[in-house]
């Protein structure tokens, strides 16, 4: 798993460029989302949204649900396109020979794009907090990284799961990119749970990044939710069994269908 | 005679893109829904910051309360910026991976219908998809469009276009030159996407208005939200529609003279075949 995590580290590090441009893409999307907040109110006070979560600091309640949601690219492009990687360099068939379980792999990509989101995140939290200010409950620093670990037991079962279907569809950007436009509409980043139709507020209980953002901002700004904090963990615990559970079933059956029917290295 | 074959050398490479296209299906359905989707989460944004789909604080920024339209429209807009960056820009590109390259240039045609067949090819494309998005945002989202709105929308339309495709062309001559140009085509994209009022009104900010003076997109978001939300006409947006017309003709100027200097000079070096 290290192996492939340096690995990657070293591939990612040999186009510096691009690097350092990766580092501030998620800034570039997050500011949209503060300054169109900044129009609508015409400051960076909301009283709506202080009624709807208890804070009305518009700017800290968007960053942080955006700042933290960058774990899902972790899960949606860092692992979706662990295995897909590996056909762009010619090296799929040597991994799927060696004797090693693939999904460890997987993982492996998993450990260098947890650890890239984390850079990215420090980054983004120290540019804001200079441009903006940010006013967070530094107590809560501590229990947020806890349920952010929580929170990845699910996203990397969703990560395995993506890795594999990749396989089967060749150009998975899409689905990648599909899942990921959908968790970030039901995902409460921008906006409390209340504000989105009853249908994507029943779909949003079973996502983690939902339990997620919202027990973060709680831990940080006070956000209240329709949830205790321990409902919050046992819930996100059995999302992510679940999903692990999932993305390892389905991955195993793309698995052995792919070197079945003899797909593997097709392109 | 010179004509004819031209026209036919740019119905024949429009014909080969589309085909391509139809190839992957589900890329075509992507892109006539997604556009949308990315808009959605602000739509639900400004409903928890303001409790309704109206703001007087946004009106006064824009002239109109109606952020739900205001951000759709950006995002339809937003396609062709997409298609012109990503698109046209990689078109070359592409061609070089599919072993072809060398093939076109060295072929005994100008390189102008050959690039003119790409970009019309990437217009009609992105107009499919920008049609469907606007279908989806008529037929979910209410939004409203008129009948003698069109007209002037599409002429709005493809003036944007022009300048885009004339950035584009440079971007396709660059990329002859340094091969992995996708970071210097994000680059652009982020400061369209920052700079212009995709999203949010520029005004917002002085910085972000200054550079949102020469960015065509700018102008073209003026005018079509001018037209759709503020019920004015193109002569009531002259103004813009020359600007943006000035801003096109210097880009399509600088577009051209930027590919041509750069594939002389990639042919010279002889490096169009390396990767």
């Amino acid at each position: 798993m290290n192996a492939e995590n340096i690995k990657e580290w070293k591939i990612e590090l040999t186009y510096r460029v691009d690097f350092i441009r990766g580092l501030f893409e998620p800034l570039i999307f997050v500011l949209p989302f503060i300054l169109y907040g900044i129009a609508i109110v015409g400051g960076k006070y909301s009283e709506n949204l202080e009624k709807l979560t208890g804070t009305g600091d518009l700017i800290t309640y968007t960053v942080i649900g955006y700042i933290f949601m960058g774990f899902l690219e972790t899960a949606v492009w860092g692992m979706g396109f662990a295995l897909r990687k590996e056909q762009w360099y010619g090296t799929i068939e040597q991994v799927f020979a060696a004797p090693v379980p693939r999904w460890v792999y997987v993982m492996g990509m998993a450990l260098h794009s947890t650890m890239h989101q984390g850079l990215i995140i420090l980054m983004q939290s120290v540019i804001i907090y200079f441009i903006f200010g940010l006013v967070l409950d530094i107590s809560g620093i501590l229990p947020s990284l806890l349920i952010i670990g929580i929170m990845m037991i699910s996203l990397y079962g969703l990560g395995i799961l993506l890795s594999s279907l990749v396989l089967i569809f060749k150009e998975g950007w899409i689905i990648s990119e599909i899942m990921y436009s959908f968790i970030i509409i039901v995902t409460p980043i921008a906006y409390p749970l209340a504000v989105l139709p009853s249908i994507l507020q029943k779909i949003s209980m079973y996502m983690p990044t939902t339990y997620g953002i919202t027990t973060i901002r709680h831990f940080l700004i006070g956000e209240v939710s329709g949830f205790t904090v321990l409902d919050a963990i046992v819930r996100l615990l059995i999302i992510g069994v679940a999903w692990v559970i999932f993305g390892l079933f389905i991955f195993n059956i793309i698995d052995k269908r792919v070197r079945n029917k003899g797909e593997l290295g097709t392109y | 005679m010179n004509s004819f074959y031209n026209l036919s050398i740019i119905s024949a490479e429009v014909k080969k893109c589309l085909k391509i296209l139809l190839c992957y299906p589900m890329e075509l359905v992507f892109w006539c829904i997604f556009p949308i989707f990315w808009a959605v989460p602000f739509i639900f944004q400004g409903n928890a910051l303001v409790g309704g789909m109206e703001s007087e604080a946004f009106s006064k920024l824009t002239g109109t309360t109606q952020f739900m339209p205001y951000i759709l429209i950006g995002a339809v807009l937003n396609t062709y910026v997409l298609s012109a960056l990503y698109g046209m820009s990689n078109s070359l590109r592409e061609e070089s991976y599919w072993g072809t390259l060398e093939l076109i240039l060295g072929s005994p045609c100008s390189k102008i219908p050959i690039l003119l067949g790409k970009a019309l090819n990437e217009a009609v494309t992105s107009t499919i998809f920008a049609v469907m998005q606007i279908f989806i945002c008529v037929i979910i989202f209410g939004l409203d469009v008129a009948v003698n709105q069109i007209l002037p929308i599409m002429l709005i339309v493809i003036l944007l276009m022009l300048g885009l495709y004339g950035l584009s062309i440079a971007l396709a001559g660059i990329t002859i030159q340094i091969k992995q140009s996708h970071s210097l085509i994000h680059t652009i994209e982020y400061l369209f996407y920052l700079f212009s009022p995709v999203r949010y009104p520029v005004n917002i900010n002085p910085w972000i208005r200054m550079v949102s003076l020469v960015i065509p997109l700018t102008y073209a978001l003026t005018v079509v939200r001018g037209i759709m939300l503020l019920d004015k006409s193109l002569i009531n947006l002259w103004q813009n529609v020359v600007i943006l017309l000035a801003i096109d003709i210097g880009l399509i100027v600088l577009g051209y003279y930027i590919f041509f200097y750069i594939e002389k000079r990639a042919r010279k070096s002889g490096i169009i075949s390396t990767y």
